[in-house]
């Protein structure tokens, strides 16, 4: 989701404001340790094995991509249709090639990163969306997965401890403090922007907006669940309440990373702790001494 | 303090000496029970109460079972609930057990487990298989207050619940258990342990067997106890470890025959998801009633336009998983050779469902969701934590396709379109049914009623396309769940047939759309079955919404909400949140 620009204002400033404020890598915060660091893929070739290892480490893997990296598939593929499963409908449907493409190369992208998780053929997952607009793999649930794109980047988020969201805006989007504050921050959040210099401010508010947009979505609701309804200590990283309480228990991971060198791209993870298995492959999911019975007395 | 138990004690006596009405007599019993239950327990929102959400909120954060509570169940004799009246309990029917269980679950999760249905889930296999001897001592057991916990096997893809098991070797005069497990419920508590172990080593559909374990009875040196496991979900509940060395087990320890340990997880199982599905779904009741709450909070107009769909949408949902899992656990009783294929349908929908519409009332419960000691707005973040745990994520889903994926093939050949429907009594609250019979649950085969229904009820209702409104809605939408059915049939029947190996992926996907197209026809069979009592249900509106949400999610089209639909569904809401009344097909009272 673009966070509404404020127009005028050039866009090098608030770069130039980033870069200052050092807020880019924000790994420092507690949690961010347990997400896997954003692997750059560049099309159905990528190093899948890259996603398969951030799976083992952290239980959640980050790829990111530009749509560029997809066309020779989206363009040739024989095996287009049958890739885009559901989804080819609205493919077929979206005029604009600019828009298509990017719609084709993020879907690709989502199942090529899911499937490398799944160990399976990409074409076998059907991507599926639940109320509200949230996208799931139909029948897989061994993974959570969330999808983001903003410009020529696209990002996937695959996680198999719990939801997972991210979200990413150029870093030098247009964001007035004066004009949006009241709409994205919280009282807690704005004492401590307003700490900072009146420089920095809007590089640090439009952090938090990804924040927020990957926390919305790790929840399957984006927009509807009010941006200032909850916050993020700016220093710490935890998920508050509006007056500046703690709002979880440790179950969420959050981090804000730069990819690409212009674009930041914020990730939320959440561990519903079951301590899930770590073998996430299609293949192995069915229990065989319950099929076994089942088919025993099919016979 | 003492108004509140005088009022309530009035109450319960008024209860006491309500008439049955209109309901068969174990049904308004187990009402009845339930209603004495929610009174004791008082109202959950009364900070004085040591039953109230604020006291069990606290006991959770400080990861405590509550014991005021667990005290209170056990003066109620509630082990009893779990033991079948022919052994001196009051187990007749599973949705009249369910429904006995509500006031529990819908105040807290991890005490209706913890405390109790744990005791069921690990005695299922005693019903289904023991020795007279055995049942007769497990129902003493019960029925005297102690517990009984389950030690599973370990299932594909486990979680840290399900990972590691026991094996057993044949001995002198019996077995010698070895192993280690160390995530259990109430493993240090309980007074029973039922464990599913590993007596062969080869793999296959007779390598465990199930094993009665008497904790008194276990020398240091054979089984250790290990640490508490601090859970993020279900704080308050006593999870632990076991080590078992070498344990001695007498012979006449064994349930059933040896190597039957698969076939009986699959027999229970299906009563321990049906159950889970049944009284998860009240529980999630009581997240609904603090988003109304906190959307009428400053109002004394309708709630704002903006929250109708999030609202109306989650009661929708709540009314289709009460549907469902009603009908799998009447179906227990009525239909038991097949009940099995819809109790892994409806517990591979109902927790993820649930679980989403969580989510989608923070939207509206906002910054009031991180309230989380407080009575009225605390449960959202209480029961996102211990959803998972009841549900068992992708374990306890996978292990539903599981028993159904070997099953689509022959269903899509045999069954659909071509088998009589269930009786109508499946559907019709109040009618008798026959006391559930573990011994005689099937684990495969005997077709597929709830499909039958669905194309029966499609077929009533194509004669309403025309007319318009809610029912032509409704009829639009079963015959768009009947479409998906045949494209189902179509695409399983050139599956490999069961044997061979079914390891693709499509299968996965194939049994998550089947598991929707029937949980459709528990909608659709709930509302055809009313018999006008309650005209809410009766209306097509709820059933039209529910439906339309699951088409949604299947993917499959769906018309646009009729005009009007919606607003019926949120005027019930609010009508039931303002007189205290929960948000499942049963509206009962709250105790306020």
């Amino acid at each position: 989701m673009t966070p509404p620009a404020h127009r005028g204002r050039p866009a090098q400033d608030v770069t130039d404001t980033f870069e200052k404020a050092g807020t880019l890598t924000t790994n420092r915060f507690p949690g961010a340790e347990r997400i896997g660091a954003p692997v750059h893929v560049s099309g159905p070739d990528a190093p899948w094995h890259r996603v398969r290892e951030s799976m083992d480490r952290y239980g959640n893997a980050v790829v990111h991509t530009t749509w560029g990296e997809w066309l020779t598939t989206a363009v040739a593929d024989p095996a287009l249709r049958p890739l885009l499963g559901r989804d080819w409908q609205r493919y077929r449907r979206t005029g604009d090639p600019t828009l298509r493409y990017r719609f084709v190369a993020s879907r690709l992208a989502t199942k090529f990163t899911a499937a490398a998780a799944l160990r399976v053929d990409p074409v076998e997952i059907d991507l599926a969306y639940k109320i509200g607009g949230r996208p799931y793999l139909r029948g897989l649930d061994q993974i959570d997965v969330s999808l983001t794109h903003t410009d020529d980047l696209i990002a996937v988020g695959i996680s198999r401890e719990g939801r997972i969201g991210v979200d990413a805006e150029p870093v030098d989007r247009r964001m007035s403090y004066d004009l949006l504050q009241s709409h994205v921050l919280t009282p807690a959040e704005r004492i401590e922007l307003e700490a900072l210099g009146e420089a920095e401010r809007p590089a640090e508010m439009l952090r938090l907006w990804t924040l927020k947009e990957a926390y919305t979505k790790a929840l399957g609701q984006g927009l509807r669940l009010g941006f200032t309804e909850f916050g993020f200590g700016v220093g710490s990283g935890e998920l508050l309440a509006p007056d500046g309480r703690p709002a979880a228990h440790g179950e969420w991971a959050f981090v804000t990373r730069r990819v690409l060198g212009r674009y930041l791209l914020s990730v939320a993870s959440h561990d519903a702790g079951l301590g899930s298995a770590r073998d996430t492959a299609a293949a192995t999911m069915l229990d065989e001494g319950f099929m076994g019975a089942v088919t025993e007395l099919l016979d | 303090m003492r108004e509140l138990t005088a009022a309530a004690m009035t109450t319960i006596a008024e209860i006491t000496q309500r008439p049955a009405g209109g309901k068969g007599g174990q049904e308004a019993d187990a009402l009845a029970r339930a209603a004495r239950l929610e009174a004791l327990l008082g109202d959950p929102y009364d900070p004085a109460n040591p039953h109230g959400l604020r006291a069990l909120f606290a006991a959770d954060a400080r990861r405590e079972p509550p014991a005021v509570t667990e005290a209170l169940l056990t003066e109620e004799g509630l082990g009893a609930e779990f033991v079948p009246v022919a052994h001196g309990g009051r187990l007749t029917r599973a949705d009249l057990l369910a429904r006995v269980l509500r006031p529990v679950f819908r105040r807290d999760v991890a005490l209706g487990f913890g405390y109790g249905i744990i005791s069921l889930f690990a005695t299922g296999a005693v019903w289904a298989a023991g020795s007279a001897r055995q049942r007769q001592d497990v129902a003493d057991l019960l029925l005297t207050g102690r517990r009984a916990t389950i030690l599973h096997h370990e299932l594909a893809h486990a979680n840290a619940i399900l990972r590691d098991e026991f094996t057993a070797r044949t001995a002198p005069g019996g077995y010698r258990l070895s192993g280690r497990k160390d995530v259990i419920i109430n493993a240090r508590r309980a007074d029973l342990q039922v464990a599913y172990v590993r007596t062969d080593a080869a793999r296959g559909p007779r390598s465990h067997s199930v094993l009665l374990l008497d904790p008194a009875g276990q020398r240091p040196e054979h089984a250790h106890h290990l640490p508490r496991v601090r859970t993020p979900g279900m704080r308050g509940a006593l999870f632990s470890g076991l080590e078992f060395t070498d344990c001695p087990v007498p012979g006449d320890a064994l349930v059933g025959a040896a190597g039957e340990g698969v076939s009986l997880a699959l027999r229970t199982f299906q009563v321990n998801r049906s159950l889970i599905c049944g009284v998860v779904t009240a529980s999630a009741g009581t997240v609904l009633h603090s988003a109304v709450r906190a959307a009428s909070e400053g109002r004394s107009g309708p709630l704002a336009k903006r929250w109708h769909k999030p609202l109306a949408g989650v009661f929708a949902d709540l009314l289709a998983c009460d549907a469902m899992a009603t009908v799998v656990l009447r179906a227990l009783s009525l239909l038991p050779a097949g009940a099995h294929l819809f109790a892994a349908a409806v517990k591979y929908v109902v927790p993820e469902l649930l679980r989403e519409d969580l989510e989608e009332l923070a939207t509206v419960l906002g910054a009031r969701g991180y309230d989380h000691e407080s009575p009225e707005y605390g449960a959202l973040d209480k029961l996102a934590r211990d959803l998972p745990v009841a549900g068992l994520g992708h374990a306890g889903s996978a292990s539903c396709q599981a028993v159904l994926v070997p099953q689509l093939r022959g269903l899509a050949e045999r069954s659909w379109f071509a088998e009589d429907e269930p009786p109508p009594e499946l559907f019709r609250s109040g009618a008798e049914l026959p006391d559930l019979d573990y011994r005689v649950l099937g684990i495969a085969g005997g077709g597929d009623f709830m499909a039958a229904s669905l194309v029966g009820c499609a077929t009533r209702l194509a004669a309403s396309r025309g007319v318009g409104g809610h029912i032509a809605a409704l009829a639009a939408l079963a015959e768009a769940f009947v479409t998906e059915l045949r494209a189902l049939q179509e695409r399983c029947r050139s599956l490999p047939t069961p044997g061979t190996a079914l390891t693709d992926p499509a299968v996965a996907v194939l049994s998550d759309r089947y598991s929707r197209v029937v949980g459709a026809a528990a909608i659709l069979g709930i509302w055809e079955g009313q018999d006008g009592g309650a005209p809410f249900l009766a209306d097509p509106a709820w059933a039209v919404l529910a439906l339309s949400r699951l088409g949604e999610r299947l993917g499959i089209p769906v018309p646009d909400l009729p005009e009007g639909c919606q607003e019926q569904v949120v005027d019930e809401l609010v009508r039931r949140y303002r007189d205290g009344r929960s948000c499942d097909l049963d509206a009962v009272a709250y105790a306020l």
